[in-house]
C-alpha cells in the first residue's frame, strides 16, 4: 500500500486502542526477548535470582504545578507505583530533565524540591540523572523521564494469568481525581478547593495486598484511567470484566465536574490508586487491610470477574448494563 | 397405465413469494381435488413446488386460480415452470425438501375464524388462548428452520392429539396442515405466579391475571414476541408505581383497548380520536401501535402520556391478548417487558428474575420465543401510515433491491433503534427492531438475529455494512470480527439511500437528514443535512449552522446544553436552569468537549429549554415531542432563517432568529412552538429552492429521526408539493435510524454496481 500506516496522532497516546496496536506492532515485535512483556508495568530481570524489578516512564503534565502535587512528585510517585505495582519494593530511581530555554530556575527549584520530598516519602533514592536543554519554543517547559528499579521476593508470581473467572476487583480509593483536577488546572477554570490530584504512592497498600494469599495482579489506573485497566485485564485473560456503578468510589466533587463537563471519570487518570485483582474469598480481606490504611477510607470491591463474552460492563445503578469500551480515537457524540 | 384424456400431460411450477406458514399447501391440495388435477405440493426450501398433471386448458386454469385465489395472508408469485413426468393419480402434500430461497413471515395476528371458536362455549377450543389455524398465529418468533414446518417450529415440542392430527389431516379442515395449530389437550398452557402463589389452568391462570389487574397490580405477560408489562390505564397509582419501578417518569406508555364494536374501535373512541387512516392501521392484520390523538376528556390517567396530546393505541394481535383485554374490559398500560435499555424479555425465567422489581405478578406460557419481536410504532403522517418502528406483525420485511447485489451482505445499523438487513441476490429482509446496543444484551441479540436471519435464508453473508461512527457497537464488532470485509457507511448517506431505496421511481434527490447526530464526512457531527445525489452518490448541498453543546453526549439527554450553546453564540442572555453552569460555559469558550453539530435534533432540544418544557431529558426526543404537542394548530407565523452560501458551496442556514423569536415573552408559547415548526419547514423549502436554482430538478426526500414529527413534516410535504416539488416521507422503513441497515443496504449495492 503506497499510504504506509499512516502517522502518530495524539490518539495514539490514549492508552486505548491505537496505542495497543502501535506498541505491538511497531515496537515489540522489533524488541522481542523473554523479559519483555508489553502487558506489565515493570520487567522482572533474569539475573540476580530474578528479584530486581526495572521500569521506565516519562512526564508531561500542563500544567507543571496542580492542587495536589507537580511534575516532580508526579514522576517520583508514578515511577513508585509501576514497581509497587509489580510487587517489588522501589529503591533506587534515576531521572532525566528536558527543559526548554527560557526555563524559570526558581520553577524548577521547586520541582526538584518536590521530588526530594517524595522520594524521601517513599524510601527511595535517585541515583542518576541527566540535564538536556532544548530549544525554545520545543518541549512543554519540562518533561521528565524516570526509571527505577525495585525489589521484590524470589518467589513472586503476579499477571493477569493468575486472573480466574469470580475474582473480585479492588480499588484503594476514589477514580478520577487526578484527571479532573488537572483537567481544571489545565484550561484555568479557576480552583476548586475540593478537588486535589490524587498523586501519592500506593507502596502501602501494594505491601499490604502482598500479605494476602488470593492476590492475582495489580496495575495503577493511570493514563485511561479504571475503564483502561479494566479492558486490557479483559483483552489479555478474555474474560469478562464488570465494574458496579454502585459500589465504585467517585467523590462528588469529582462525579460534578464530570457531570458538567461531559467526561466520563472511569476514563480519567489516577495517580495514586492501585486496582487489584484477588480471589473472592480474600476480597473482604484485602478490603478491610486498606480501609485501615491513611487514604485507604473509600477503598472499595469494585468489580468482579465473570464468564462469558470478553469485555467490560457496568452494572448501572438502574440495574442495567453499559459497555465500557476500550478508548478509541478522541470519543464523538453517539446519541441520536 | 396412464388413461390418456384429452392429451394430458404434467407440469412442475415453483412458486414463490409468501407461500410458507400461510395454508398455500392445504389450498393448492383442495383445490387441486375440487378441479381434477393430479399430482403433488411441497414446499422446497423458501419456495412452493407444484407437479400437476392434467389437460392443458385445466392446468392453466388451475395455475390461474392458485395464484389469484390464495389463502387471505398469503402472496404467491410465478417463479418458473417446466413439464415433467406424469404423477401418480391422487393430490397429495408430500414432505418438505431442503432448497432455495426462504421466505420468511413475520408473526400473524388472529383470524376471526379462530376468535369466534374461541368464544363458542360448545368448541373444544372454547376460550384457548393459544388457538391458530393456516391463517394465523406466530411465525417469525417460532421458527428454528425453514421450510415452516411443524417440526422445524417450537410447536415440534407439543405433539397433536388425536383430535388436533385428525383435523390437520384433513383436507376439508381449515387446520388442514395448520403448522401451529393446537388445542387444550395438546398445546401451550399458561401459568401464573405472584410471590408465593402459583396457579395452573388455563382458566384459573386468565382469571387469577384479570383480578389481580383489577386489584391495580402491575403484571408481566408473556405474549408472541417478549414480555409486556401490563396495568390498568385509569389507576394513577397503579401507572405512577409501574413508572416509578421502571424508572420511566416521563416517557409515554402505550395502552391496549379491548376489541369492541363491529369495526373493534368502539372501546378506542371513548378515549382517542383516530383518524380514517388510523382506524384502518389500528385493526390492520399487523396489529401496530398507532399513534392516535387524545379526546381533550379522555377518562385515561394523566400519567399515561404526559404533556403529550397523543396516546400510542393498540389492539389485541393474539388470541391471548383478546382474552385479557376483554375480559377486563377497559384500557390497559402495555409497556415493553424489559430493563431500561435493553432488548424486551422473552424467557420465563429471565423475566421473573429481571422484572422481579417490577412486576406484582406473571402469567407465563410455556411456548417458548425463539427471539423478540416487540410491537410495531406506526404513525399517520400527511395521510399515510409511517412506520416509525418495524416489529411484531411487519417484520421480518423482504423488499426487492433496485439492483443484484453480487454477495451476500449483512447490514449492522446505526447504534440505537437498531434493525439489521440481509441483502442476498435481488432481496432485502430487515429483522424487527432490535434497539440500543449500549448493553451486553442489546449486542447479543444483534448476534443472535444476524445469525438468524442467515441461518433461515440459507444464506451467508460475505460481507459486513455498518456506520461510519468507529465508537458504534455495531462498528466495534464488525471491525473485531476479522472474518469478512467490512463496510462502513456515513450515518446520513444511509438515511438518503433509505428513501431512495423506498421510492424507486425517483433517480436524482435532494434529501434532508434531519435527526439528533451522527458522523459526518467532514468528522464533525451532522444532523441537519441536504444531501443531493444518489444512492452511492451524495454531496452536501445544504446544512445548518454548527453550534457547540457543552459536554458532547451529555447534550443529547439535557436539552439546555443546545439551548446555552445557541444562546451563548447568538449574544442572547439566557440563565440554563442547571447548577453550576459557569463551568459549562467557561468549557465553550475554550471549546473543551463541546464538539460541533449542525443537528436540527438538537435545535429541537434547544426549543424544548427556552420554551421551558424540559432542561433534562428522561427519554430520547421528549424535549421535541414536547414542542410538537405544545404547538397550537392552524396558520402560524414564521421568521425567516437566513440563508448564505458558504466558500465549500454549502447553503448554511442560521438559526440565530429562531433563538431571539423563542425567547420573546410576549407572545404565548403554544404559538411560538408552532412558529418554530413552521420556519424550519419554510426554511427547508428555501434551501431546496436555492440547491434546484444551482443544481436543477430532483425529488425531495425527508429522511432522519426529527421528520417523526408530524406538524414538521406535513407543514415541509405541503410547502414542498407548493413549490412544484415532487417530495417524499419514508412509510414502509422508519426514517429513523431504525431504517438504517436497509438504506445502507441500498447504498453498497449501489456503490457496489457503481464500480462494476
Amino acid at each position: 500500500m503506497g499510504e504506509g500506516r499512516g502517522r502518530v496522532t495524539l490518539a495514539h497516546g490514549n492508552g486505548g486502542r491505537l496505542m495497543r496496536e502501535l506498541v505491538r506492532d511497531v515496537f515489540a515485535r522489533q524488541f522481542a526477548s523473554s523479559e519483555l512483556d508489553i502487558n506489565a508495568d515493570a520487567a522482572r530481570l533474569s539475573a540476580f535470582g530474578g528479584r530486581l524489578v526495572f521500569t521506565t516512564d516519562s512526564f508531561i503534565v500542563d500544567p507543571l504545578e496542580f492542587p495536589g502535587g507537580d511534575i516532580g512528585s508526579l514522576a517520583v510517585h508514578g515511577t513508585v507505583n509501576d514497581l509497587a505495582v509489580s510487587g517489588a519494593t522501589p529503591r533506587w530511581l534515576s531521572l532525566s530533565f528536558l527543559i526548554e530555554e527560557g526555563f524559570e530556575i526558581d520553577l524548577l527549584a521547586r520541582i526538584a524540591a518536590s521530588i526530594g520530598e517524595a522520594a524521601t516519602a517513599c524510601a527511595v533514592v535517585i541515583v542518576a540523572g541527566d540535564t538536556k536543554v532544548l530549544p525554545r519554543g520545543h518541549g512543554g517547559g519540562l518533561y521528565i523521564c524516570a526509571s527505577g528499579i525495585g525489589i521484590c521476593a524470589q518467589d513472586l508470581a503476579l499477571g493477569m494469568a493468575n486472573i480466574r473467572e469470580g475474582d473480585c476487583l479492588l480499588v484503594n480509593g476514589s477514580v478520577g481525581d487526578h484527571g479532573t483536577a488537572i483537567l481544571l488546572a489545565r484550561h484555568e477554570f479557576g480552583l476548586r478547593g475540593d478537588l486535589l490530584s490524587d498523586s501519592a504512592s500506593v507502596l502501602p497498600f501494594t505491601e499490604a495486598a502482598l500479605k494476602i494469599e488470593g492476590l492475582r495482579f495489580m496495575r495503577d489506573p493511570t493514563r485511561g484511567g479504571i475503564a483502561t485497566v479494566a479492558n486490557e485485564i479483559s483483552l489479555e485473560t478474555g474474560f469478562r470484566v464488570v465494574l458496579d456503578e454502585k459500589a465504585l468510589p467517585i467523590t462528588e466533587a469529582v462525579s460534578g465536574v464530570c457531570d458538567m463537563l461531559g467526561y466520563d471519570p472511569l476514563y480519567l487518570a489516577c495517580e495514586g490508586r492501585v486496582v487489584a485483582i484477588v480471589a473472592a474469598s480474600q476480597a473482604r480481606c484485602l478490603l478491610a487491610a486498606w480501609q485501615s490504611l491513611p487514604g485507604g477510607g473509600l477503598a472499595a470491591i469494585a468489580g468482579r470477574i465473570e464468564g462469558g463474552r470478553r469485555g467490560v460492563v457496568l452494572r448501572t445503578m438502574l440495574g442495567g448494563e453499559r459497555f465500557l469500551a476500550e478508548l478509541e480515537d478522541d470519543p464523538l457524540p453517539r446519541i441520536c | 397405465m396412464i388413461e390418456l384424456e384429452a392429451a394430458p400431460s404434467a407440469r412442475r411450477w415453483v412458486i414463490g413469494g409468501r407461500v410458507q406458514g400461510v395454508g398455500f399447501r392445504p389450498f393448492v391440495c383442495t383445490l387441486a381435488g375440487e378441479m381434477g388435477v393430479h399430482g403433488w405440493v411441497r414446499n422446497w426450501g423458501g419456495l412452493v413446488e407444484i407437479v400437476a398433471g392434467c389437460d392443458r386448458a385445466r392446468a392453466d386454469q388451475f395455475l390461474r386460480r392458485l395464484l389469484s385465489e390464495p389463502p387471505d395472508i398469503a402472496c404467491p408469485e410465478f417463479v418458473s415452470a417446466e413439464p415433467c413426468l406424469y404423477p401418480a393419480s391422487g393430490f397429495r402434500i408430500m414432505p418438505s425438501t431442503e432448497g432455495p430461497g426462504a421466505a420468511l413471515l413475520p408473526d400473524q395476528s388472529a383470524c376471526e375464524a379462530c376468535l369466534r371458536e374461541a368464544a363458542d362455549p360448545l368448541s373444544r377450543r372454547y376460550r384457548y388462548p393459544f388457538v391458530t389455524c393456516t391463517q394465523c398465529g406466530p411465525r417469525y418468533t417460532i421458527t428454528r428452520a425453514m421450510p415452516f414446518d411443524r417440526g422445524r417450529t417450537v410447536m415440534a415440542d407439543f405433539p397433536l392429539c388425536a383430535a388436533c392430527q385428525a383435523e390437520y389431516g384433513r383436507p376439508a379442515d381449515r387446520r388442514f396442515h395448520a403448522q401451529v395449530m393446537a388445542c387444550p389437550d395438546c398445546g401451550p398452557r399458561l401459568t401464573y405466579m405472584a410471590g408465593k402463589e402459583s396457579v395452573i389452568g388455563n382458566a384459573a391462570c386468565m382469571a387469577r391475571a384479570i383480578d389481580a389487574l383489577r386489584e391495580g397490580a402491575i403484571l408481566a405477560v408473556k405474549g408472541v414476541g417478549g414480555y409486556h408489562l401490563l396495568c390498568d390505564a385509569s389507576c394513577d397509582p397503579a401507572i405512577r408505581r409501574l413508572r416509578a419501578r421502571k424508572r420511566r417518569p416521563a416517557k409515554p406508555l402505550a395502552v391496549l383497548f379491548p376489541w369492541r364494536g363491529p369495526d373493534g374501535l368502539a372501546c378506542v373512541r371513548r378515549h382517542c380520536a383516530p383518524n380514517e387512516e388510523e382506524a384502518r392501521c389500528l385493526t390492520a392484520p399487523a396489529r401496530p401501535i398507532v399513534l392516535v390523538r387524545l379526546l381533550a376528556v379522555h377518562g385515561l390517567s394523566a400519567a399515561v402520556a404526559p404533556a403529550l396530546a397523543e396516546l400510542g393505541a393498540l389492539l389485541p394481535y393474539s388470541p391471548l391478548h383478546h382474552m385479557i383485554a376483554g375480559t377486563f374490559g377497559g384500557p390497559l398500560v402495555a409497556t415493553s417487558g424489559n430493563v431500561s435499555g435493553e432488548p424486551v424479555l422473552t424467557d420465563p425465567d429471565e423475566a421473573e428474575l429481571r422484572l422481579a422489581a417490577i412486576a406484582d405478578a406473571f402469567l407465563h406460557h410455556d411456548r417458548p420465543i425463539l427471539r423478540p419481536a416487540d410491537d410495531g410504532v406506526v404513525r399517520v403522517i400527511a395521510g399515510r401510515a409511517r412506520s416509525l418502528r418495524l416489529g411484531r406483525g411487519c417484520a421480518p420485511l423482504e423488499l426487492a433491491l433496485p439492483q443484484h447485489v453480487a454477495d451476500p451482505v449483512l447490514a449492522l445499523g446505526g447504534h440505537m433503534k437498531v434493525t439489521a438487513a440481509l441483502a442476498f441476490g435481488g432481496r432485502v429482509v430487515v429483522s424487527p427492531h432490535i434497539g440500543d446496543l449500549d448493553s451486553p444484551r442489546g449486542l447479543g441479540l444483534l448476534e443472535a438475529t444476524a445469525e438468524a436471519l442467515q441461518h433461515l435464508l440459507g444464506v451467508r453473508a460475505r460481507a459486513l455494512i455498518c456506520d461510519a461512527h468507529p465508537g458504534y457497537t455495531g462498528t466495534r464488532w464488525a471491525k473485531a470480527r476479522g472474518d469478512l470485509p467490512v463496510l462502513c457507511i456515513p450515518h446520513h448517506h444511509a438515511h438518503a439511500s433509505a428513501v431512495a431505496g423506498e421510492f424507486l421511481e425517483e433517480t436524482r434527490w435532494l434529501c434532508f437528514t434531519w435527526d439528533g447526530a451522527g458522523l459526518g464526512e467532514d468528522g464533525t457531527i451532522w444532523g441537519g443535512e441536504g444531501l443531493l445525489g444518489q444512492p452511492g452518490a451524495w454531496a452536501r448541498v445544504a446544512s445548518f449552522r454548527p453550534f457547540a453543546p457543552p459536554g458532547a453526549d451529555k447534550a443529547a439527554r439535557e436539552p439546555w446544553r443546545s439551548a446555552a450553546a445557541l444562546a451563548w453564540a447568538a449574544g442572547i442572555a439566557w440563565t440554563p436552569p442547571a447548577r453550576d453552569t459557569a463551568l459549562a460555559r467557561s468549557a465553550w469558550q475554550k471549546k473543551i468537549n463541546c464538539p460541533q453539530t449542525s443537528s436540527v435534533g438538537r435545535l429541537f432540544d434547544a426549543a424544548g429549554a427556552f420554551l421551558d418544557l424540559v432542561h433534562h431529558a428522561s427519554y430520547e426526543g421528549e424535549a421535541a415531542m414536547a414542542v410538537e404537542a405544545l404547538a397550537e394548530t392552524g396558520a402560524a407565523m414564521d421568521v425567516a432563517l437566513p440563508l448564505q452560501r458558504r466558500g465549500d458551496g454549502v447553503w448554511e442556514a442560521d438559526w440565530a432568529p429562531l433563538v431571539a423569536m423563542l425567547l420573546d415573552e410576549t407572545m404565548r408559547a403554544a404559538r411560538l412552538a408552532a412558529a418554530f415548526h413552521a420556519s424550519l419547514a419554510r426554511n427547508l423549502v428555501d434551501q431546496a429552492m436555492a440547491v434546484r436554482d444551482l443544481h436543477g430538478d430532483f425529488a425531495v426526500g425527508l429522511a432522519g429521526g426529527v421528520f417523526q414529527n408530524r406538524l414538521l413534516s406535513e407543514a415541509a410535504l405541503q410547502a414542498l408539493t407548493r413549490a412544484g416539488f415532487r417530495a417524499y416521507l419514508p412509510a414502509i422503513i422508519p426514517c429513523n435510524d431504525g431504517g438504517l441497515s436497509f438504506g445502507q443496504v441500498i447504498e453498497a449495492a449501489a456503490r457496489q454496481r457503481g464500480e462494476a
